[in-house]
């Protein structure tokens, strides 16, 4: 968890991650910083997010974010 | 049948609404479909074939889909790690054959109808430019209505089953009648299908307070594009035939104009279908969300045509930005350029192909090629120089989210936009660009006080109700986007005054509606594509 809070406030300075949970609906992030993100998350946590798991639900809040690297990592 | 004529709004449309109504709630999909049908036949006739082709197609390919999908997960409880890889690679692999061919029928179906002589007349050329002698002849192509939105839906909706987003649809009929909408299958909007297809698996009773809304919507339309669009279609045309008339400030009114008519007529359109879908107890996704209020242009891109914007991120953008070949090539660009560069390289390769796409997905010339590529240069210069505007910001302690400097922000926007809009409309490449040098050579403010300006094709009487109408869609652009729904809040009033505002929205149409001599209403712009 502490290396995704790194990657999301080096992505977006200034966000409160730990409390934000609408992080999509509420336009925090874009297409091309979920791109950015996506691409960090790969290869910090040596995974591979397929893309059926994109989805907005997924990248709404850190847990979700983190829950998605979970889930990857356990199908892996 | 365009939306806004005597044919479609009482005759078409309330035929299909009354059949709709008349049968029993379960087998009310069956007028909607036939009606859907009927539609399309009477504007595309035989060429509801290509239609039939991408429906059988998509429809068998999302079972087997499915049915893999399915399998998989049955299989996958009772293995072990490797064997479970192993399948799950075997079952990828033949998902993604199946997905490209049948992906690769239907555009191809696009390419050679929408495409097909643009392509080739580029062979032409570029055989011509190697020395060699062609001459390729044109085709009379005629292409099927809607192709460009039924196929993207289609193609996005197969991508979703083979992303396991949701499960395929059984019914080859209903799957259909996703397909071929008869309100949407114009202009969209592209909707995907747990947007829209799962309602018609759903029982729909009369909602009193839906169709209301439905019909305000159709007004609303009605009024944006009968009263609006089509009064300023004249001026429009007037400023871009090509002449050495109309340059200069004209050339600014002109773009402005244009980007009034185009939002007007666009969404107008989109109110009308939004609206008829309401009345058979439906909800399509919304195509437009204030888009002038944005700050910069890739806000404007999320806002305006936003089916079109989402369908090009997640199937586009999404698919070359993950697929494993660039994410090898990603990681071995970001060893070679570090830092915000790195970052910036690795983004715009992918969106180099969004707004390709994005322009030739408008037309079939290289005109609209340029256009996409003018937004991509705008986005691609702006995510490079961020860290400039971020330390410029610093340096002068503005908060990106104060009221100035959001303000100048809309403005160039709304500036960079125009330019867009100018590139859009005019009939050529070179001419857009004449007309654009004519803004810094050719410029005179006197010309707004001159007579030259009632002659356009817009009288005074005309700029009036154009003023007026501005103002109440921008107040309307105002009230939603501070999150007041307006047709809530009219359901609220007094029944008089609520019958009063509808009978002055019906009568503002009829008394003000820009039709008959003198005028000349176009179509829907975006019913070519």
């Amino acid at each position: 968890m502490k290396e995704l809070l790194e990657i999301l406030e080096a992505l977006k300075p200034g966000v409160d991650f730990k409390t934000e949970q609408h992080l999509i609906d509420d336009r925090i992030l874009n297409s091309l910083e979920i791109m950015e993100l996506v691409t960090e998350i790969n290869d910090t946590f040596d995974i591979s997010v397929p893309l059926n798991l994109v989805l907005p639900e997924n990248f709404q809040s850190i847990d979700s974010i983190y829950a998605m690297i979970q889930r990857v990592l356990d199908e892996e | 049948m365009a939306f806004h004529s005597f044919l479609y709004l009482p005759f078409f449309l309330g035929s299909a609404v009354l059949s709709y109504y008349l049968v029993p709630a379960r087998y009310r999909n069956i007028p909607v479909f036939l009606f859907s049908i009927l539609f399309y036949i009477m504007t595309s006739r035989q060429y509801i074939l290509f239609l039939f082709i991408t429906a059988v197609t998509v429809f068998w390919a999302s079972q087997l889909l499915d049915r893999w999908n399915q399998d998989f997960k049955e299989k996958r409880r009772t293995l072990d790690k490797d064997t479970r890889k192993q399948y799950k690679l075997f079952y990828e692999r033949k998902k993604k054959r199946l997905l490209y061919s049948i992906v690769l029928l239907n555009f191809l179906i696009l390419l050679f109808l929408k495409y097909g002589n643009f392509f080739g007349s580029v062979v032409e050329s570029l055989l011509q430019a190697c020395g060699l002698s062609a001459d390729i002849p044109l085709l009379s192509l005629v292409q099927p209505l809607g192709i460009s939105f039924y196929t993207l839906q289609a193609c996005g909706y197969l991508i979703d089953i083979s992303r396991e987003k949701y499960r395929a649809e059984p019914h080859f009929f209903r799957f259909c009648l996703f397909l071929c909408f008869f309100p949407q299958i114009v202009e969209g909007p592209i909707a995907r299908y747990d947007q829209f297809g799962f309602q018609l698996q759903k029982e729909r009773r009369f909602d009193p307070q839906q169709f209301s809304f439905g019909l305000q919507l159709i007004l609303w339309g009605l009024f944006k594009k009968i009263v609006l669009a089509d009064r300023i279609n004249m001026f429009v045309n007037t400023v871009f035939t090509p002449s050495e008339q109309y340059v200069g400030l004209y050339v600014v009114l002109g773009a402005a104009a244009y980007t009034f008519q185009i939002y007007t007529e666009f969404s107008g359109c989109i109110d009308i279908v939004r609206g008829s879908a309401s009345l058979f107890g439906l909800s399509l996704p919304e195509n437009f969300r204030q888009p002038f209020s944005s700050v910069s242009i890739n806000e404007f891109w999320q806002r305006w045509h936003m089916t079109l914007g989402a369908w090009i991120r997640d199937y586009i953008f999404y698919g070359i930005s993950f697929s494993a070949p660039y994410q090898k090539f990603s990681k071995k660009l970001r060893h070679l350029f570090s830092g915000h560069f790195g970052k910036w390289l690795n983004a715009v390769i992918p969106l180099f192909f969004v707004w390709f796409f994005m322009g030739l997905w408008h037309g079939a010339s290289w005109k609209y090629v340029l256009y996409g590529l003018y937004y991509y240069i705008l986005i691609a210069s702006g995510m490079l120089l961020e860290p400039l505007f971020f330390k410029f910001r610093q340096l002068f302690h503005i908060h990106p989210d104060h009221t100035v400097w959001r303000l100048i922000s809309q403005i160039r926007t709304l500036l960079f936009v125009m330019v867009g809009m100018l590139l859009f409309r005019a009939d050529t490449f070179s001419q857009a660009v004449q007309m654009l040098r004519s803004v810094w050579t050719n410029f005179s403010i006197s010309r707004l006080f001159d007579s030259s300006l009632p002659t356009m094709g817009c009288d005074r009487h005309d700029m009036a109700i154009l003023l007026f109408g501005f103002l109440l869609v921008f107040t309307a652009g105002i009230l939603q986007k501070r999150n007041i729904r307006i047709r809530e809040a009219i359901s609220t009033l007094p029944l008089p005054v609520r019958w009063g505002l509808f009978y002055t929205g019906i009568f503002l149409v009829i008394i003000l509606g820009a039709y008959g001599k003198g005028y000349d209403p176009a179509g829907f712009i975006y019913a070519q594509f």
